[in-house]
Protein backbone atom coordinates (compact mmCIF):
# COMPACT_ATOMS: atom_id res chain seq x y z
CA UNK A 1 0.00 0.00 0.00
CA UNK A 2 1.11 3.43 -0.47
CA UNK A 3 1.09 6.51 2.08
CA UNK A 4 -1.48 9.13 1.99
CA UNK A 5 1.00 11.55 2.30
CA UNK A 6 4.72 11.46 2.02
CA UNK A 7 7.24 14.77 3.28
CA UNK A 8 10.64 14.13 2.16
CA UNK A 9 12.81 16.39 3.15
CA UNK A 10 10.80 19.22 4.13
CA UNK A 11 11.87 22.87 5.30
CA UNK A 12 9.76 25.73 6.24
CA UNK A 13 10.70 29.25 6.72
CA UNK A 14 9.10 32.04 7.28
CA UNK A 15 9.60 36.10 5.98
CA UNK A 16 11.76 36.64 3.42
CA UNK A 17 15.20 34.73 2.56
CA UNK A 18 17.53 37.41 4.36
CA UNK A 19 15.60 37.88 7.86
CA UNK A 20 13.33 34.72 7.85
CA UNK A 21 13.15 32.14 10.73
CA UNK A 22 13.15 28.67 9.69
CA UNK A 23 10.19 26.85 11.50
CA UNK A 24 10.63 23.21 10.42
CA UNK A 25 14.14 21.77 8.65
CA UNK A 26 14.24 18.04 7.10
CA UNK A 27 11.22 16.67 7.91
CA UNK A 28 10.21 12.85 6.55
CA UNK A 29 7.34 11.46 7.44
CA UNK A 30 4.89 9.19 5.56
CA UNK A 31 1.54 8.17 6.46
CA UNK A 32 -0.54 4.81 5.84
CA UNK A 33 -4.10 4.57 4.49
CA UNK A 34 -6.13 4.36 8.10
CA UNK A 35 -3.07 5.29 9.95
CA UNK A 36 -3.70 7.68 12.78
CA UNK A 37 -0.28 9.88 13.79
CA UNK A 38 -0.23 12.30 16.20
CA UNK A 39 2.33 15.00 16.09
CA UNK A 40 3.29 16.04 20.13
CA UNK A 41 6.22 18.89 20.94
CA UNK A 42 6.63 21.92 22.65
CA UNK A 43 5.20 25.01 21.18
CA UNK A 44 7.03 26.69 19.08
CA UNK A 45 8.52 22.95 17.56
CA UNK A 46 6.66 23.51 14.16
CA UNK A 47 4.31 21.11 14.02
CA UNK A 48 1.14 23.33 13.69
CA UNK A 49 3.39 24.49 10.14
CA UNK A 50 3.82 20.60 9.39
CA UNK A 51 0.40 20.42 9.66
CA UNK A 52 -0.43 22.97 7.13
CA UNK A 53 2.10 21.87 4.39
CA UNK A 54 0.24 18.91 4.61
CA UNK A 55 -2.97 20.68 3.94
CA UNK A 56 -1.29 22.84 1.31
CA UNK A 57 -1.29 25.82 3.06
CA UNK A 58 2.12 26.42 3.83
CA UNK A 59 4.55 25.70 0.61
CA UNK A 60 7.98 24.14 1.83
CA UNK A 61 10.99 26.15 0.55
CA UNK A 62 12.47 22.87 -0.13
CA UNK A 63 11.76 18.94 -0.35
CA UNK A 64 9.03 17.23 -1.36
CA UNK A 65 5.05 17.08 -0.15
CA UNK A 66 3.23 13.96 -1.69
CA UNK A 67 -0.87 13.31 -1.27
CA UNK A 68 -1.41 10.13 -2.78
CA UNK A 69 2.05 10.06 -4.46
CA UNK A 70 1.16 13.39 -6.06
CA UNK A 71 2.58 16.49 -5.34
CA UNK A 72 0.87 18.85 -3.41
CA UNK A 73 -0.11 22.28 -5.65
CA UNK A 74 -0.95 25.11 -3.61
CA UNK A 75 -3.55 23.65 -1.85
CA UNK A 76 -4.44 19.86 -1.56
CA UNK A 77 -8.27 20.22 -2.25
CA UNK A 78 -10.54 18.01 0.23
CA UNK A 79 -8.73 17.24 3.42
CA UNK A 80 -10.93 17.96 6.51
CA UNK A 81 -9.80 19.85 9.04
CA UNK A 82 -10.34 20.57 12.75
CA UNK A 83 -8.90 23.84 14.63
CA UNK A 84 -8.90 24.84 18.30
CA UNK A 85 -12.02 26.88 17.65
CA UNK A 86 -15.15 25.29 15.65
CA UNK A 87 -14.99 28.33 13.49
CA UNK A 88 -18.72 27.96 12.16
CA UNK A 89 -20.95 30.15 10.24
CA UNK A 90 -23.14 31.98 13.01
CA UNK A 91 -26.09 32.69 10.00
CA UNK A 92 -26.09 28.95 9.40
CA UNK A 93 -27.86 25.80 10.95
CA UNK A 94 -26.05 23.12 12.31
CA UNK A 95 -26.92 21.38 8.88
CA UNK A 96 -26.17 23.67 6.64
CA UNK A 97 -22.68 24.24 8.25
CA UNK A 98 -22.07 21.01 7.74
CA UNK A 99 -23.02 21.01 3.96
CA UNK A 100 -20.85 23.95 3.32
CA UNK A 101 -17.90 22.09 1.88
CA UNK A 102 -20.11 20.09 0.13
CA UNK A 103 -21.20 23.95 -1.41
CA UNK A 104 -17.90 24.78 -1.98
CA UNK A 105 -16.91 21.54 -3.77
CA UNK A 106 -19.33 20.73 -6.15
CA UNK A 107 -22.74 21.84 -4.90
CA UNK A 108 -24.17 18.52 -5.15
CA UNK A 109 -26.34 19.06 -2.02
CA UNK A 110 -29.09 16.37 -2.76
CA UNK A 111 -26.49 13.25 -2.43
CA UNK A 112 -24.90 14.40 0.19
CA UNK A 113 -27.93 15.52 2.84
CA UNK A 114 -28.37 11.52 3.52
CA UNK A 115 -24.91 11.96 4.22
CA UNK A 116 -25.03 14.58 6.75
CA UNK A 117 -28.09 13.16 8.57
CA UNK A 118 -25.23 9.99 9.05
CA UNK A 119 -23.10 12.33 10.92
CA UNK A 120 -25.49 14.19 12.51
CA UNK A 121 -26.78 10.73 14.21
CA UNK A 122 -22.83 9.65 14.77
CA UNK A 123 -21.82 12.48 16.34
CA UNK A 124 -25.24 13.04 18.84
CA UNK A 125 -26.69 16.18 17.18
CA UNK A 126 -29.98 14.41 15.93
CA UNK A 127 -32.35 17.03 16.81
CA UNK A 128 -30.15 20.05 16.52
CA UNK A 129 -30.43 20.03 12.65
CA UNK A 130 -31.49 23.34 12.34
CA UNK A 131 -30.63 25.01 15.41
CA UNK A 132 -27.78 27.98 15.24
CA UNK A 133 -23.92 27.40 16.04
CA UNK A 134 -24.50 29.75 19.01
CA UNK A 135 -27.32 28.20 20.35
CA UNK A 136 -25.16 24.86 21.15
CA UNK A 137 -22.42 24.34 23.73
CA UNK A 138 -18.82 24.64 23.10
CA UNK A 139 -18.57 20.53 22.65
CA UNK A 140 -21.42 20.30 20.70
CA UNK A 141 -20.03 23.41 18.11
CA UNK A 142 -17.11 20.71 18.03
CA UNK A 143 -19.31 17.71 16.89
CA UNK A 144 -20.78 20.20 14.26
CA UNK A 145 -17.19 21.46 12.77
CA UNK A 146 -16.01 17.51 12.76
CA UNK A 147 -19.40 16.79 10.97
CA UNK A 148 -18.04 19.30 8.44
CA UNK A 149 -14.53 18.30 8.28
CA UNK A 150 -15.94 14.95 7.29
CA UNK A 151 -18.77 15.51 5.07
CA UNK A 152 -17.08 15.06 1.82
CA UNK A 153 -15.50 12.18 2.51
CA UNK A 154 -11.37 13.79 2.97
CA UNK A 155 -8.74 11.16 2.03
CA UNK A 156 -7.45 12.91 4.88
CA UNK A 157 -8.03 14.58 8.12
CA UNK A 158 -6.22 16.59 9.89
CA UNK A 159 -6.55 17.71 13.39
CA UNK A 160 -5.12 20.69 15.41
CA UNK A 161 -5.41 20.93 18.68
CA UNK A 162 -9.00 19.96 18.61
CA UNK A 163 -10.36 19.53 22.17
CA UNK A 164 -7.74 22.02 23.73
CA UNK A 165 -10.47 24.49 24.36
CA UNK A 166 -12.68 21.77 25.42
CA UNK A 167 -13.57 20.89 29.64
CA UNK A 168 -12.01 17.55 30.83
CA UNK A 169 -15.35 15.99 30.86
CA UNK A 170 -16.06 17.53 27.14
CA UNK A 171 -12.78 16.16 25.84
CA UNK A 172 -12.91 12.54 26.83
CA UNK A 173 -16.34 12.28 25.26
CA UNK A 174 -14.95 13.60 22.42
CA UNK A 175 -11.84 11.52 22.84
CA UNK A 176 -14.21 8.29 22.17
CA UNK A 177 -16.61 10.04 19.69
CA UNK A 178 -13.17 10.64 17.89
CA UNK A 179 -12.49 6.85 17.58
CA UNK A 180 -15.50 6.05 16.95
CA UNK A 181 -16.10 8.11 13.91
CA UNK A 182 -12.68 7.79 12.45
CA UNK A 183 -12.79 3.92 12.97
CA UNK A 184 -15.71 3.92 11.15
CA UNK A 185 -14.89 6.26 8.31
CA UNK A 186 -11.48 4.96 8.06
CA UNK A 187 -10.08 7.87 8.41
CA UNK A 188 -6.18 8.42 8.07
CA UNK A 189 -5.67 11.17 10.23
CA UNK A 190 -3.01 13.27 11.36
CA UNK A 191 -3.57 15.05 14.83
CA UNK A 192 -1.68 17.68 16.27
CA UNK A 193 -1.42 18.23 20.03
CA UNK A 194 0.62 18.97 23.06
CA UNK A 195 -1.34 16.52 25.17
CA UNK A 196 0.75 13.62 25.27
CA UNK A 197 -2.33 11.68 26.85
CA UNK A 198 -4.28 12.28 24.13
CA UNK A 199 -1.98 10.91 21.86
CA UNK A 200 -1.38 7.90 23.70
CA UNK A 201 -5.00 7.21 23.64
CA UNK A 202 -5.76 7.98 20.17
CA UNK A 203 -3.14 7.32 18.10
CA UNK A 204 -1.34 4.34 15.69
CA UNK A 205 1.77 6.01 16.52
CA UNK A 206 3.30 9.37 18.02
CA UNK A 207 6.19 11.61 16.32
CA UNK A 208 7.99 14.12 18.83
CA UNK A 209 9.20 17.02 17.32
CA UNK A 210 11.45 19.54 18.95
CA UNK A 211 14.41 21.95 18.57
CA UNK A 212 14.98 25.27 16.65
CA UNK A 213 14.12 24.91 13.64
CA UNK A 214 11.68 22.17 14.47
CA UNK A 215 12.53 18.31 13.35
CA UNK A 216 11.63 14.90 14.52
CA UNK A 217 13.46 13.72 17.31
CA UNK A 218 11.64 10.24 17.36
CA UNK A 219 8.54 8.07 16.67
CA UNK A 220 6.88 6.08 18.69
CA UNK A 221 4.29 2.87 17.91
CA UNK A 222 1.19 2.64 20.57
CA UNK A 223 0.55 -0.80 20.37
CA UNK A 224 -2.88 -0.95 21.60
CA UNK A 225 -5.26 -1.87 19.51
CA UNK A 226 -8.13 0.86 18.43
CA UNK A 227 -10.66 1.96 19.30
CA UNK A 228 -9.69 1.79 23.15
CA UNK A 229 -11.70 2.21 25.66
CA UNK A 230 -11.03 5.41 28.01
CA UNK A 231 -9.79 3.08 31.19
CA UNK A 232 -6.46 1.95 28.92
CA UNK A 233 -5.58 5.42 30.56
CA UNK A 234 -4.93 3.66 33.71
CA UNK A 235 -2.66 0.96 32.98
CA UNK A 236 0.41 0.64 32.94
CA UNK A 237 1.77 0.64 29.63
CA UNK A 238 -0.30 3.26 28.98
CA UNK A 239 1.51 5.27 31.37
CA UNK A 240 4.79 4.26 30.13
CA UNK A 241 4.47 5.15 26.73
CA UNK A 242 2.98 8.81 28.50
CA UNK A 243 6.17 9.11 30.64
CA UNK A 244 8.60 7.94 27.32
CA UNK A 245 7.57 10.43 25.58
CA UNK A 246 7.59 13.14 27.56
CA UNK A 247 10.79 12.20 28.21
CA UNK A 248 11.55 12.63 24.46
CA UNK A 249 9.73 16.16 24.69
CA UNK A 250 11.78 17.32 27.74
CA UNK A 251 15.17 17.80 26.42
CA UNK B 1 -41.63 43.86 31.10
CA UNK B 2 -41.63 46.79 33.31
CA UNK B 3 -38.29 47.39 31.78
CA UNK B 4 -39.57 47.85 28.40
CA UNK B 5 -42.47 50.49 29.09
CA UNK B 6 -39.89 52.16 30.81
CA UNK B 7 -37.78 51.74 27.95
CA UNK B 8 -40.64 54.34 25.84
CA UNK B 9 -41.93 56.42 29.02
CA UNK B 10 -38.64 57.99 30.25
CA UNK B 11 -37.59 59.22 27.54
CA UNK B 12 -40.60 60.64 26.39
CA UNK B 13 -40.62 62.02 30.43
CA UNK B 14 -37.20 63.52 29.98
CA UNK B 15 -38.47 65.38 26.77
CA UNK B 16 -41.19 66.39 28.44
CA UNK B 17 -39.69 68.11 31.30
CA UNK B 18 -36.90 69.97 28.89
CA UNK B 19 -40.20 71.18 27.13
CA UNK B 20 -41.94 72.63 30.13
CA UNK B 21 -38.48 73.96 31.47
CA UNK B 22 -37.66 75.56 27.92
CA UNK B 23 -41.13 77.29 27.88
CA UNK B 24 -40.84 78.65 31.49
CA UNK B 25 -37.67 80.15 30.36
CA UNK B 26 -38.85 81.64 27.31
CA UNK B 27 -42.26 82.95 28.75
CA UNK B 28 -40.37 84.29 31.81
CA UNK B 29 -37.70 85.97 30.44
CA UNK B 30 -40.07 87.41 27.45
CA UNK B 31 -37.76 86.07 25.37
CA UNK B 32 -38.41 87.35 21.74
CA UNK B 33 -40.04 84.34 19.50
CA UNK B 34 -37.73 85.59 16.80
CA UNK B 35 -34.56 85.04 19.07
CA UNK B 36 -36.39 81.51 20.86
CA UNK B 37 -39.25 80.52 19.96
CA UNK B 38 -41.32 78.69 23.24
CA UNK B 39 -42.50 74.67 22.59
CA UNK B 40 -46.07 75.93 22.34
CA UNK B 41 -45.42 78.67 19.89
CA UNK B 42 -43.20 76.30 17.48
CA UNK B 43 -46.77 73.73 17.69
CA UNK B 44 -49.11 76.68 16.81
CA UNK B 45 -47.14 77.45 13.53
CA UNK B 46 -46.44 74.34 12.51
CA UNK B 47 -50.49 73.22 12.68
CA UNK B 48 -50.93 76.45 10.61
CA UNK B 49 -48.58 75.43 8.37
CA UNK B 50 -49.05 71.72 8.97
CA UNK B 51 -49.88 70.98 4.96
CA UNK B 52 -47.16 73.43 3.56
CA UNK B 53 -44.58 71.65 5.78
CA UNK B 54 -45.71 68.30 4.70
CA UNK B 55 -45.24 69.08 1.34
CA UNK B 56 -41.98 70.19 2.22
CA UNK B 57 -40.98 67.07 4.29
CA UNK B 58 -42.15 64.71 1.45
CA UNK B 59 -39.37 66.75 -0.88
CA UNK B 60 -36.65 66.10 1.54
CA UNK B 61 -37.58 63.02 2.57
CA UNK B 62 -37.98 61.58 -0.98
CA UNK B 63 -34.84 62.64 -1.94
CA UNK B 64 -33.18 61.73 1.30
CA UNK B 65 -34.22 57.99 0.86
CA UNK B 66 -33.53 58.04 -2.80
CA UNK B 67 -30.13 59.22 -2.33
CA UNK B 68 -29.27 56.40 1.04
CA UNK B 69 -30.76 53.51 -1.41
CA UNK B 70 -28.73 54.31 -3.97
CA UNK B 71 -25.60 54.96 -1.72
CA UNK B 72 -26.30 51.60 0.05
CA UNK B 73 -26.76 49.38 -3.24
CA UNK B 74 -23.47 51.64 -5.03
CA UNK B 75 -21.91 51.07 -1.58
CA UNK B 76 -22.34 46.91 -1.82
CA UNK B 77 -21.46 47.09 -5.06
CA UNK B 78 -18.57 48.44 -5.02
CA UNK B 79 -17.35 46.80 -1.59
CA UNK B 80 -17.72 43.26 -3.86
CA UNK B 81 -14.72 44.09 -6.15
CA UNK B 82 -12.41 46.27 -3.20
CA UNK B 83 -13.14 42.88 -1.12
CA UNK B 84 -11.92 40.88 -4.24
CA UNK B 85 -8.82 41.92 -4.92
CA UNK B 86 -6.08 43.74 -3.34
CA UNK B 87 -4.87 44.90 -6.30
CA UNK B 88 -8.48 46.79 -7.10
CA UNK B 89 -8.52 48.15 -3.11
CA UNK B 90 -5.35 49.50 -3.44
CA UNK B 91 -6.08 51.25 -6.73
CA UNK B 92 -9.36 52.83 -5.78
CA UNK B 93 -10.13 52.97 -2.19
CA UNK B 94 -7.25 55.67 -1.64
CA UNK B 95 -9.24 58.11 -4.09
CA UNK B 96 -12.61 57.31 -2.17
CA UNK B 97 -11.24 58.20 0.81
CA UNK B 98 -9.35 61.30 -0.95
CA UNK B 99 -12.80 62.60 -2.55
CA UNK B 100 -14.50 62.05 1.18
CA UNK B 101 -12.14 64.50 2.59
CA UNK B 102 -14.35 67.10 0.14
CA UNK B 103 -16.70 69.15 2.16
CA UNK B 104 -19.74 67.66 0.28
CA UNK B 105 -21.91 70.78 0.45
CA UNK B 106 -19.12 72.87 -1.82
CA UNK B 107 -20.41 70.44 -4.78
CA UNK B 108 -23.64 71.72 -4.04
CA UNK B 109 -23.57 74.64 -6.84
CA UNK B 110 -21.76 72.56 -9.31
CA UNK B 111 -24.47 69.94 -9.06
CA UNK B 112 -27.31 72.74 -9.60
CA UNK B 113 -25.04 74.35 -12.12
CA UNK B 114 -25.07 70.99 -14.21
CA UNK B 115 -28.59 69.00 -13.05
CA UNK B 116 -30.58 72.93 -12.33
CA UNK B 117 -32.69 73.12 -9.19
CA UNK B 118 -34.90 70.44 -8.90
CA UNK B 119 -34.69 66.82 -7.12
CA UNK B 120 -31.18 65.87 -8.63
CA UNK B 121 -28.50 67.57 -7.12
CA UNK B 122 -30.86 66.93 -3.58
CA UNK B 123 -29.96 63.53 -4.21
CA UNK B 124 -27.26 63.25 -5.86
CA UNK B 125 -25.24 65.22 -2.89
CA UNK B 126 -27.69 62.95 -0.54
CA UNK B 127 -25.94 59.70 -2.21
CA UNK B 128 -22.20 61.53 -2.29
CA UNK B 129 -22.50 62.55 1.45
CA UNK B 130 -24.27 58.92 2.65
CA UNK B 131 -22.27 56.24 0.85
CA UNK B 132 -18.71 56.48 2.82
CA UNK B 133 -20.00 55.97 6.11
CA UNK B 134 -21.93 52.51 4.43
CA UNK B 135 -19.10 51.63 2.35
CA UNK B 136 -15.97 51.58 5.07
CA UNK B 137 -17.78 49.26 7.41
CA UNK B 138 -19.14 47.40 5.24
CA UNK B 139 -15.88 46.73 2.81
CA UNK B 140 -13.90 45.97 6.77
CA UNK B 141 -16.18 43.51 7.69
CA UNK B 142 -15.51 41.69 4.32
CA UNK B 143 -11.88 42.02 4.79
CA UNK B 144 -11.30 40.57 8.23
CA UNK B 145 -12.00 37.40 8.93
CA UNK B 146 -10.33 35.17 10.72
CA UNK B 147 -6.63 33.08 9.82
CA UNK B 148 -7.90 30.16 10.34
CA UNK B 149 -11.35 30.42 9.21
CA UNK B 150 -9.36 31.63 5.79
CA UNK B 151 -7.30 28.41 6.44
CA UNK B 152 -9.95 26.21 6.80
CA UNK B 153 -12.02 26.98 3.48
CA UNK B 154 -8.87 27.32 1.44
CA UNK B 155 -8.23 23.44 2.81
CA UNK B 156 -11.56 21.98 0.92
CA UNK B 157 -10.36 24.20 -1.71
CA UNK B 158 -12.49 27.11 -1.86
CA UNK B 159 -12.07 29.81 -4.38
CA UNK B 160 -11.67 33.51 -3.22
CA UNK B 161 -15.12 34.33 -4.96
CA UNK B 162 -16.58 31.43 -3.05
CA UNK B 163 -15.12 32.75 0.25
CA UNK B 164 -16.36 36.12 -0.59
CA UNK B 165 -20.32 35.00 -1.27
CA UNK B 166 -20.14 32.13 1.00
CA UNK B 167 -18.61 33.55 3.82
CA UNK B 168 -17.19 37.82 3.50
CA UNK B 169 -20.80 38.62 2.70
CA UNK B 170 -23.14 37.36 4.78
CA UNK B 171 -20.46 38.58 7.79
CA UNK B 172 -20.42 41.77 6.79
CA UNK B 173 -24.48 42.03 6.73
CA UNK B 174 -25.00 43.11 9.72
CA UNK B 175 -22.45 45.98 9.75
CA UNK B 176 -23.64 46.99 6.24
CA UNK B 177 -27.10 47.17 8.22
CA UNK B 178 -26.28 49.14 11.02
CA UNK B 179 -23.89 51.59 8.80
CA UNK B 180 -27.47 52.37 6.92
CA UNK B 181 -28.24 54.44 9.89
CA UNK B 182 -25.17 56.89 9.72
CA UNK B 183 -26.11 56.53 5.80
CA UNK B 184 -29.45 58.03 6.70
CA UNK B 185 -28.55 60.90 9.03
CA UNK B 186 -25.84 61.83 6.59
CA UNK B 187 -28.24 61.75 3.49
CA UNK B 188 -30.69 64.00 5.29
CA UNK B 189 -27.64 66.31 5.95
CA UNK B 190 -26.99 66.07 2.34
CA UNK B 191 -30.33 66.53 1.03
CA UNK B 192 -31.01 69.32 3.18
CA UNK B 193 -27.67 71.14 2.52
CA UNK B 194 -28.65 70.95 -1.07
CA UNK B 195 -32.44 72.34 -0.36
CA UNK B 196 -30.13 75.26 1.29
CA UNK B 197 -27.80 76.11 -1.79
CA UNK B 198 -29.82 74.80 -4.44
CA UNK B 199 -33.99 74.77 -4.60
CA UNK B 200 -36.88 75.73 -3.80
CA UNK B 201 -38.78 73.49 -1.78
CA UNK B 202 -38.13 70.97 0.68
CA UNK B 203 -37.43 71.67 4.60
CA UNK B 204 -33.58 72.88 4.13
CA UNK B 205 -35.75 75.64 1.84
CA UNK B 206 -38.27 76.78 4.28
CA UNK B 207 -35.75 76.39 7.01
CA UNK B 208 -33.05 79.11 5.01
CA UNK B 209 -36.55 81.06 4.04
CA UNK B 210 -38.23 81.84 7.36
CA UNK B 211 -34.85 82.35 9.10
CA UNK B 212 -34.20 85.15 6.95
CA UNK B 213 -37.63 86.74 6.99
CA UNK B 214 -37.49 85.99 11.18
CA UNK B 215 -39.87 83.54 11.50
CA UNK B 216 -37.78 81.64 13.63
CA UNK B 217 -41.47 79.27 15.21
CA UNK B 218 -41.31 77.84 11.68
CA UNK B 219 -37.60 76.94 11.04
CA UNK B 220 -38.15 75.20 14.71
CA UNK B 221 -40.87 73.08 13.25
CA UNK B 222 -38.87 71.80 10.27
CA UNK B 223 -35.99 71.18 12.74
CA UNK B 224 -37.96 69.14 15.11
CA UNK B 225 -39.85 67.51 11.80
CA UNK B 226 -36.48 66.35 10.60
CA UNK B 227 -35.62 64.52 13.58
CA UNK B 228 -38.79 62.92 14.06
CA UNK B 229 -38.21 61.83 10.46
CA UNK B 230 -35.26 60.55 11.04
CA UNK B 231 -35.86 58.87 14.20
CA UNK B 232 -38.69 57.31 13.16
CA UNK B 233 -36.67 55.51 10.14
CA UNK B 234 -34.14 54.25 12.20
CA UNK B 235 -36.36 52.46 14.23
CA UNK B 236 -37.60 51.17 11.58
CA UNK B 237 -34.20 50.26 10.29
CA UNK B 238 -33.46 48.98 13.69
CA UNK B 239 -36.88 46.43 12.92
CA UNK B 240 -35.43 45.16 9.56
CA UNK B 241 -31.77 44.60 11.09
CA UNK B 242 -32.99 42.34 13.79
CA UNK B 243 -35.05 40.47 11.53
CA UNK B 244 -32.87 39.92 8.59
CA UNK B 245 -29.92 39.39 10.63
CA UNK B 246 -30.79 37.80 13.68
CA UNK B 247 -27.71 35.78 14.39
CA UNK B 248 -25.94 38.70 14.76
CA UNK B 249 -27.31 39.18 17.54
CA UNK B 250 -27.37 36.59 19.11
CA UNK B 251 -25.94 38.00 22.41
CA UNK B 252 -27.95 40.73 24.11
CA UNK B 253 -24.77 42.97 25.37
Amino acid sequence: MDPVVQLRKVSVRYGNSNGGLTAVADVDLSVMPGEVVSIVGKSGCGKTTLLKVIAGLVRPVSGEVLFNNKGVNGYSKGVGMLFQSPLLLPWRTVIKNILLPIEIINGDLESYLSRAYELIEKTGLKGYENSYPWELSGGMQQRVALCRALIHKPPLLLLDEPFSALDAITREEMWNLLQEVITYEKCTTILVTHDVREAVLLSDRVVVMGGKPGRIKSELMINFRRPRDLMVQYTKEFNDYVVMIKNLIGD
Amino acid sequence: MRSKKVKIINPILTLLTIGVFWEFVVRTLNIPNYVLPSPSTIFSTAAKYSLYLAFNLLDTLVAALMGLAIAAVFSLALSLPLAYSEVIRDSIYPLITGFNAIPRAALVPLLALWFGLGAVPKVLTAFLIAFFPILVPTLTAMITMEKELWEMLQSFGASKGQILTKVAVPRAMPYFLSSLHMGLTSAFVGAVIAEMVASDKGLGYVILSSTSRLDTPLAFACLILLALTTFVISKVLSMVERRVVKWAYRVNI
